[in-house]
């Protein structure tokens, strides 16, 4: 078991013939994921490291069964991407694409609310669950291993970079992933730490969480609020960076876009009191996750 | 978010049908008085800076005369707002206000939509109005798929109140505003006061604005009148930060680097990652270690951009150490990264065996970055030691200096 994506995953890869897409194709293929289609308007016929390259989503949809959709291409184009994977009725989006207009953003979180699809992003650097060799996006890059073994612990991060480091940490503590999630660093995302929860809450292979937060957005307190509810009930260990922030003039951002302390709003001070007092591990030093990894799964 | 003038954004509010009070821009107290004339007194005489809380801080004030005016401009143009030096001004016509009313739109993380914040409680700061008078606030978010009917935009002013002429006008002032908010791409939208006039106009007294960065690509209009990446900075951008955004921007979409000086500071700091980003910088602060910057690179950058990256860290005057701290990375190739951070060492004459310089870096292919490290003499570590560690370890170095 491990959330959203597993050995069942029907992959599309939107704009899968651009630079960083095929290359991620190609580390995904080593890694034994199986990338059932790509699309690129005006490519089809063309073969990406073996995957099928189709003009629209539909012609794909026609041809094969597809459920999780992973979208590449450049930010202008990144609405209309979405909203294509909506309507073919794509249930899983993963959106890589950085730097998209927040109005575009808001627009296509909303249709994928209203349609009931998950979408993860945007700017994620992809999902992995090692146990069945499944990754979308560039996540693990083409040395997957050195950071992503399977095992029990899951991991959602507002950082990228930061997933696969996390990741490397329950690894050098003896453990290892049930599925890593990149969620993106942008104000506006489609799925926030408190749902990732709950998804790991349902999943009996997970038995513990380690959760990288960051400055900006409500999504740590709401994470507290969550467990103080019992309605996540697994260890979780957190780790909030960017404490130096607090003491940096109001309204500045520092790291992703999302990362940024307004008045009262988004301190990590209040993040790591409200997740303690709700029960919830918070590391104080990156390198403690380790020791309280172990500590729990002891 | 790019930051945005008032002048500049009471120019894009008219074309949406906004009313504002007549303006002129100035730079000098001489300018000031003939502009003042120009639009009759009394005035009003602002800061034109691109922060908000102007009032608070002495920067916004009224003249009745020449002589007023000549000494106010004089006055607001010695201060400094919130980190910003005022080197223009804005001359506006004082309106007669009956009432002042308070409206903002912005992008809520939570609800992942634009909302509306409408008060009758305006001129004050909202968290004030919040404190003081909360049954007079109205936080509507807005479904982006359908945009703002006119019916919303009466039902949110109706709900705290307004009524008659006035409900009208506001009406369709707020629908208009949100046009523009959506028509600029606008990250945030202020307006305090909304202004109702004793003859009963709605006028937008004072606006804050702020228009997505990400978007300035389709915003033809706004070229060259926003100053990209204003809010990663808490003043105006310095000179060297101005570089750095045009080292970034010459290779759009090849990896981002971003850069802001802290003050002082003697350990240049480049860190992979928004979020890597944040716990180096953490973990010096920590470890006593005073940053000269803050910086940060991701998503595959190019040779060039890492060297711009390393000469503008290296070139701010007080820099003794050279940090890199990188997350081991999805897809940014690090033999890249490394070729770029040794050419821009060449091309700041830095002898490693000098300075200090040490290395936290793996991901992709950092076998080869590892070779070249070593070849040009820096101190490198990969995967064997944490982000901490390392940090650690440059403390030690820099310390020993």
């Amino acid at each position: 078991m491990s959330i959203l994506i597993n050995r069942n995953s029907k992959i599309v890869i939107q704009g899968i013939t651009g630079r960083e897409a095929s290359m991620v194709t190609r580390h995904a293929m080593a890694y034994g994921t199986k990338i059932d289609a790509g699309v690129t308007p005006g490519k089809e016929g063309q073969v990406v490291e073996g995957v099928p390259v189709f003009d629209t989503l539909k012609r794909a949809c026609q041809k094969m069964e597809l459920n999780t959709s992973v979208v590449y291409v450049p930010p202008a184009f990144a609405f209309d991407a979405v909203m294509e994977a909506i309507g073919n009725g794509i249930q899983t989006i993963i959106v890589i694409t950085e730097r998209i207009p927040r109005r575009d953003v808001a627009k296509f979180l909303a249709a994928a609310d209203k349609a009931g699809c998950t979408l993860i992003g945007p700017n994620s650097v992809g999902v992995i669950t090692p146990e069945d060799r499944v990754k979308i996006g560039a996540i693990g890059g083409d040395n997957v291993e050195r950071c992503f073994v399977p095992g029990h612990v899951g991991v959602v991060s507002r950082s990228g970079g930061m997933t696969a480091e996390c990741s490397w940490m329950v690894k050098r503590a003896g453990y290892g992933v049930s599925t890593s999630v990149s969620i993106g660093g942008d104000p506006l995302i489609g799925t926030t730490p408190k749902q990732i929860l709950a998804l790991f809450e349902e999943d009996p292979q997970t038995k513990a969480v380690i959760l990288w937060g960051e400055p900006g957005t409500s999504y740590e307190e709401d994470v507290a609020d969550f467990l103080m509810n019992g309605r996540f009930t697994k260890p979780l260990i957190a780790y909030i960076a960017g404490r130096f922030v607090e003491e940096m003039p109001d309204g500045t951002v520092f790291g992703h876009a999302a990362s940024i302390v307004q008045g009262d709003m988004g301190r990590p001070s209040t993040k790591i009191k409200r997740l303690r007092e709700a029960g919830g591990h918070v590391a104080d030093n990156f390198n403690d996750i380790i020791g309280l990894l172990q500590a729990v799964l002891a | 978010m790019a930051r945005v003038l008032e002048n500049i954004g009471k120019g894009l509010l008219r074309k949406m049908g906004v009313a504002t009070p007549e303006f002129r821009v100035v730079s000098n107290s001489e300018e000031a008085v003939i502009a003042a004339a120009d639009i009759g007194y009394p005035v009003v005489i602002k800061a034109l800076v691109t922060v908000g809380k102007r009032g608070k801080a002495g920067a916004v004030k009224f003249a009745d005369n020449s002589k007023e005016a000549e000494k106010i401009a004089q006055e607001i143009l010695s201060l400094t707002v919130r980190n910003f030096p005022v080197e223009q001004l804005l001359i506006e016509e004082k309106l007669d206000i009956s009432q002042e009313l308070y409206v903002s739109i912005t992008f809520d993380s939570a609800k992942r939509c634009p909302v509306i914040i409408a008060s009758t409680e305006g001129g004050m700061d909202i968290e004030e109005i919040a404190r003081t008078r909360p049954e007079k606030i109205v936080k509507y978010p807005v479904n982006i798929l359908e945009g703002l009917y006119p019916y919303q935009a009466k039902e949110i002013w109706s709900d705290i109140g307004l009524t008659g002429n006035a409900l009208q006008q506001a009406t369709q002032t707020l629908w208009n505003l949100y046009q523009g908010f959506e028509n600029y791409d606008a990250t945030i939208l202020e307006v305090n006061p909304l202004a109702i006039t004793s003859s009963g106009k709605i006028v937008a007294a004072a606006i804050l604005m702020g228009v997505d960065d990400d978007a300035l690509y389709r915003q033809k209009e706004l070229l060259g009148k926003v100053e990209e990446g204003s809010d990663r900075a808490w003043r105006p951008l310095t000179d060297l930060e101005k570089k750095m955004v045009a080292v970034d921007a010459a290779e759009p979409y090849r990896g981002t680097a971003r850069y802001t000086e802290m003050d002082g500071g003697d350990i240049g700091l480049i860190a992979g990652g928004g979020g890597g980003s944040l716990l180096a910088y953490d973990t010096l602060v920590r470890l006593g270690g005073t940053p000269a910057n803050y910086t940060e690179f991701g998503g595959n950058p190019t040779e060039t951009k890492v060297a711009g990256l390393v000469r503008g860290v290296l070139s701010k005057p007080g820099v003794k150490g050279l940090f890199m701290s990188v997350n081991i990375t999805n897809n940014t190739q690090t033999d890249v990264v490394a070729k770029g951070f040794i050419s821009g060492l060449h091309d700041m004459n830095i002898d490693p065996s000098r300075f200090p310089i040490l290395v936290r870096l793996a991901g992709v292919n950092d076998h080869e970055a590892k070779k070249i490290f070593i070849k040009g003499g820096i101190e490198y570590y990969g995967d064997d030691v944490s982000m901490e560690d390392a940090a650690n370890l440059f403390n030690e170095k820099m310390r020993k200096v």
